[in-house]
């Protein structure tokens, strides 16, 4: 297992992890007690409202408000450079000229072949 | 009472700097949703802006990394880890057990790619290098005997059919008055 190569994309598993045995350092420590703590502040804002027993409505998460605004609203972030015209150009533009052609070629070539009689229907099933 | 509501309106109206529908009806925002503030804005370019978006995601100044300004529509919104959902704890008490999220938390760009339905990064029980091999050594193998299966057939024997009174000299339409000649399709 020491030479464990991951998939790529996927994760190392956490008892195969370098960082974990080499990198402990206080400031790691620190970072950790301060994400603690955000955590922890987070968890008090929700169960206040979640155990409110005057509570009607549901409770509103501002972070799925962000994700859902962000996720919606990308175009005034939106600037034409290099790859995202190429981009555009390639989902965009392209597939409309390019299947067209395709299409056309191979009806046209369909076409020629019925009309000359050569047209080979191999799982044609009422004749 | 509502003359003087009517009034109010025309006044405010006359007011209003916002543009549009909404602006022409109310003159201002809606109340829903979030306030200006707490709204995913542009990329941050000074340290002040970087550290309001961070305290506005709810991340440390030090762990907030927007995404790289490419024009790509991304703004402020933060650079999470590309890590799925199956990859959480699952013993950890979570506000939202099937989501493994708590209320409140970052959410990634991806959220939904990465939801326990679909996309997971956790790390695989076998090594890459062995499943590579175990597929392609799997896959190989099978295309090889199918490709010698196909050059060395193997069949039962076969002959064509044969058929009795003559090779249905009579059924195939042999005149009757003739004597159609022997056929043996068989020998003891």
């Amino acid at each position: 297992m020491a030479d464990y190569r991951e998939a790529p994309l996927a994760t190392r598993p956490r008892t195969l992890d370098p960082n974990d045995y080499f990198n402990l350092s206080p400031e790691k420590r620190r970072a950790d007690e301060e994400r603690a703590a955000l955590r922890a502040n987070l968890k008090r804002q929700y169960q206040t409202q979640l155990n409110n027993p005057h509570r009607k409505e549901l409770i509103e998460d501002p972070a799925l408000t962000r994700w859902v605004y962000a996720r919606s609203n990308p175009y005034p972030h939106f600037r034409p450079t290099f790859k995202t015209s190429l981009l555009g150009f390639a989902c965009g533009v392209f597939p409309l000229f390019a299947l067209y052609y395709i299409f056309k070629t191979d009806r046209d070539r369909k076409e020629e072949q019925i009309k000359n009689g050569t047209w080979d229907r191999k799982f044609c099933l009422t004749s | 009472m509502a003359g003087v509501g009517f009034r109010k309106w025309a006044q405010a109206l006359t007011k209003s700097k916002g543009t549009g529908i909404s602006a022409l009806l109310s003159g201002c925002r809606a109340a829903s949703g979030g306030s200006k503030g707490s709204l995913p804005g542009s990329y941050p370019t000074t340290p002040e802006e970087k550290a309001a978006a961070a305290k506005k995601y709810n991340i440390r100044v030090e762990d907030y990394e927007p995404y790289p300004d490419k024009g790509e529509g991304f703004g402020d919104y933060p650079k999470l880890p590309d890590r799925s959902q199956h990859e959480r704890d699952p013993w950890y008490k979570w506000d939202h057990p099937d989501l493994r999220r708590n209320w409140g938390e970052p959410m990634h760009w991806d959220f939904d790619m990465y939801i326990r339905n679909r996309v997971d990064t956790s790390p695989s029980p076998v090594d890459w290098i062995s499943m590579c091999k175990q597929l392609f050594g799997f896959i190989g193998f099978m295309l090889f005997m199918f490709y010698i299966g196909e050059k060395f057939p193997s069949y039962q024997p076969v002959a064509p059919k044969q058929y009795p009174y003559n090779n249905l000299y009579l059924e195939k339409g042999g005149d009757p008055e003739k004597q159609p000649e022997e056929v043996k399709n068989y020998g003891i």
